[in-house]
């Protein structure tokens, strides 16, 4: 176990931090599926609509790997199947009913999983569709059955704006945790890694925890980002596989070795400063379930913005949109539109800033909470003041010369400069302190999903 | 008051959207809006918060840095327009007004025209009006002598602006400094009205002016020889001493004579994160090594120049102005870290042996910073380079 001091980096505070209790959330009569959510998959449909299915049951498999499958959540009937834009199939609805059966996988006893061969393993998550929770880099796919990763990076911590705490949730539930582990421990030839907060107590099935190496990281965001730890650890060659999961997803795959049921249940956070006083705590959802039977009633009036995962690196989400699979909480904003007389010269008392040129920086603004709306704060501009973004990168990158290796399509010198040891995630905090607004995130997003393409 | 100007400013936009009146405008309205309110826009992805920190920003505390050596620039273009002439009994606010006299023209010239064409290139190339050009404006002027005429601040801020930036794209594009290639345009095309002993002070009548009175900086009076005296002793003959020269009240373009106006102005840029500390403390390391060298090896028959401390470097000339404002600008600077220390250095390091060596040009901060911006980008592609090689080291351990 070593122990990393991270230095760069800046957090960000934010009013509607979640409160540690887990409660309800009320339930629903239909859940939703959506191929979309695993990435780039060609589903091809194993139901009709009118069909009747088991909770667990195959709803599609991919074109390419017919392992891959995607499932019901929950038991009921096939009501519903949209397509969308280009006839992409958009969700599959299940309209549930009282009869609450399931199909069967196979169950694990929690000290033979260390024993399971890696091909089974591998079936059983590609045949309930939780080899999704399982990312893989470089890009940041779900991870492919068919490589063997050099290591395997748990990452139980976050140090994000709201991000889900393992700590909160493992309560209960250690032994399909260490399941979990145990499962991951043989799906590589190498390590895997379990990555803690150093500077939080954390619960003794964590540090504790076996047949992993355990090591802690401490310091501002983006210390919890997994790229730190990949770069601290163990960094990545071009041509090397790593696969990641978030320790709260890893209990899904923990319960369903040890029970043989896909999970119908998740837990996720409600957070940020567009939740109403009270509402920003952990809810017990189905997975499926629309957001809008989440968030009814527990967000504050106004022009609002539901975040998928943490301001800094999360997409929005619409109305219409489930909870999905993946999902470990969700942020709400409100949109910010308003304007500020002569703001570039005012002293700025009541404005946050991780620079130093407004007054409420030096008042000690950056420790206090914000409640912080959508406002972007200026217009893009060409980027111009240099070597800022090496303050929130602590990683060998060069951010500057990646990202206009990027834009200049120039993909050799990008990956030379270290771009698919990265993810998005990574330049969010970079791209939150660019004075020229620029959308590093997006040309991340954008540089990968080239080189993807045109292989490495 | 917002209100109501955000109200004018709802009515007013249709006129300049696709389609209205004066759509062709829109980039000079929008300069306007954004001048008076911040923009209303929001964030179209991740990250959906961002900092209150803008260009804008940035640019108005280089602005900002810039005013106490504005201040005391005209100040001290008024004290030698009086002390010259024999102006008997100015008082401070004589001073002032005399100043404001000379070198008021020059900067609002200096923002008209530059800003003609500013809004120009933004109308025709359908960009913002870029913020940039607030600091580059005052920047120019500070580089000029209060006597300049007003046709060449028009001829040089057009240069510096269309050469310098808006032909290799617009700001965050060129290579060059603007404001230091309209200057560099000038001093090249123009050399009578901008160097030599006659332009950094007005005189009214050349029968009047006080006694013994030659007009010489502290760098001219080191381009010739002075036998059996020090360089040191030939300063103080003159009236230069070290404190003086800290002060500035002495002749000299208009905003550089002050080395504390640019300490103070350096500090606002060092506070507020706008300005790199690296390029500056580079070049003080860079202007030290290099006069500690000749200083100690110059040899029996080294130039005049080459006596001086180091600290007398730092405060003759325009070593600090150019160092804290002009070598910093981002854009023609070094990018990387590691660059702009050696960009720095090498700036520092290049105005004491151009000084020393070749005192035909006794300015040579400028030549010195122009010089460097042009070779920035080669310092950061080694510096690029050395990262990769090392990254490489990393990765394959």
């Amino acid at each position: 176990m070593a122990s990393f001091s991270i230095r760069k980096g800046f957090n960000i505070k934010l009013t509607g931090a979640p409160a540690i209790s887990v409660s309800d959330a009320p339930d629903a009569q239909t859940v939703a599926v959506l191929p979309g959510e695993f990435g780039p998959v060609k589903p091809r449909l194993d139901v009709q609509e009118g069909d009747r299915v088991k909770r667990g049951q195959k709803l599609f498999h991919s074109k390419t790997n017919p392992e891959l499958c995607g499932v019901a959540p929950a038991a009921g009937t096939v009501t519903a199947i949209v397509y969308g834009a280009r006839r992409a199939l958009d969700r599959i609805v299940i309209t549930r009913d009282a009869n609450d059966d399931a199909v069967e996988f196979q169950r694990f006893d929690p000290a033979g999983i260390r024993g399971v061969e890696r091909g089974a393993l591998l079936k059983l998550l590609q045949n309930t569709g939780l080899i999704n929770l399982i990312r893989q880099r470089p890009f940041g796919r779900a991870a492919n059955a068919a490589a063997t990763p050099k290591s395997i990076f748990v990452n139980g911590m976050g140090t994000g704006p709201f991000q889900a705490d393992i700590n909160a949730l493992i309560k209960g539930r250690e032994i399909a945790f260490q399941a979990g582990l145990d499962a991951l421990t043989r799906l590589t030839d190498g390590k895997v890694f379990l990555c803690l907060n150093g500077a939080a107590t954390n619960a003794s099935a964590l540090t504790d925890a076996r047949n992993v190496e355990v090591h802690t990281f401490e310091g501002p965001h983006p210390a919890g980002n997994t790229s730190v730890h990949i770069s601290r650890l163990d960094p990545m060659k071009p041509t090397d596989v790593v696969w990641t999961i978030k320790a709260v997803d890893l209990l899904q795959i923990g319960h369903l070795l040890l029970n043989g049921e896909v999970p119908t249940h998740r837990v996720v956070m409600l957070a940020g400063p567009g939740v109403a006083e009270g509402s920003a705590q952990y809810y017990r959802i189905r997975i499926g379930q629309s957001l809008d039977s989440l968030l009814k009633g527990k967000l504050r009036e106004g022009e609002k913005r539901v975040i998928r995962g943490d301001v800094l690196s999360g997409d929005a989400t619409g109305a219409d949109d489930v909870v999905r699979l993946l999902d470990t909480g969700y942020t709400v904003l409100l949109e910010d539109r308003e304007r500020h007389l002569l703001g570039w010269m005012m002293p700025g008392f009541k404005f946050f800033s991780a620079s130093r040129a407004f007054i409420s920086t030096w008042l000690g603004g950056t420790r206090r909470e914000w409640a912080l709306g959508t406002n972007q704060h200026g217009e893009e501009r060409p980027m111009v003041l240099t070597g800022l973004y090496d303050k929130y990168m602590p990683m060998n990158i060069m951010v500057d010369y990646l990202v206009r290796a990027v834009l200049a399509h120039d993909t050799d010198e990008a990956i030379k400069l270290g771009i698919l040891e990265t993810m998005p995630e990574d330049f969010a905090l970079c791209a939150f302190a660019c004075p020229s607004k620029v959308d590093l995130v997006g040309i991340v997003r954008q540089g990968l999903a080239d080189i993807e393409k045109e292989g490495i | 008051m917002k209100k109501l100007i955000e109200q004018q400013m709802n009515k007013m936009r249709p006129l300049f959207q696709p389609g209205g009146k004066f759509e062709r405008l829109y980039p000079l309205h929008e300069a306007n809006e954004t001048f008076l309110l911040t923009p209303p826009d929001v964030t179209k992805g991740a990250p959906h918060v961002r900092d209150q920190f803008d260009l804008k920003r940035a640019m108005i505390f280089v602005v900002l840095a810039l005013i106490p050596a504005t201040i005391f620039g005209i100040y001290n273009a008024g004290y030698q327009h009086n002390f010259v002439n024999q102006i008997a009994g100015a008082t401070l606010m004589d001073h002032m007004i005399a100043g404001l006299k000379l070198c008021l023209p020059i900067i609002l010239v200096s923002y008209a025209v530059g800003g003609i064409w500013e809004v120009l290139f933004a109308l025709v190339r359908k960009h913002p009006v870029s913020e940039g050009f607030l600091a580059t404006g005052l920047l120019f002027p500070l580089t000029l002598p209060p006597t300049i005429p007003l046709w060449q601040v028009a001829v040089g801020i057009t240069f510096g602006v269309v050469i310098g930036k808006e032909i290799f794209g617009g700001t965050g594009f060129n290579v060059l400094n603007p404001a230091l290639t309209a200057r560099a345009f000038l001093y090249f095309a123009y050399p009578a009205q901008i160097s030599g002993d006659r332009v950094w002070a007005s005189v009214i009548d050349s029968k009047n002016v006080v006694e013994g009175f030659t007009g010489a900086t502290p760098l001219a009076l080191g381009a010739v020889h002075h036998d059996g005296q020090t360089m040191i002793e030939v300063l103080h003959q003159a009236g230069y001493t070290l404190k003086s020269m800290f002060m500035g009240l002495e002749p000299g373009s208009i905003g550089e004579t002050s080395t504390l106006m640019c300490l103070i102005g350096a500090a606002i840029l060092l506070l507020s994160g706008v300005g790199s500390w690296r390029i500056m403390l580079g070049g003080v390391l860079g202007l030290a090594a290099v006069a500690t060298i000749f200083q100690n090896f110059g040899g029996p028959n080294a130039k005049p120049l080459a006596e001086l401390p180091f600290y007398y470097h730092g405060v003759i000339g325009s070593f600090a102005f150019g160092m804290v404002f002009m070598a910093t600008d981002p854009v023609s600077a070094a990018a990387t870290n590691a660059g702009k220390w050696i960009y720095g250095f090498l700036i520092g390091a290049l105005i004491v042996l151009i000084r020393v060596s070749n005192p035909a040009y006794p300015e040579a901060t400028m030549l010195a910073i122009l010089f460097m911006n042009v070779m920035a980008p080669m310092v950061d592609h080694y510096v690029v380079q050395s990262h990769i090689k090392r990254r490489t080291r990393h990765v394959y351990a």
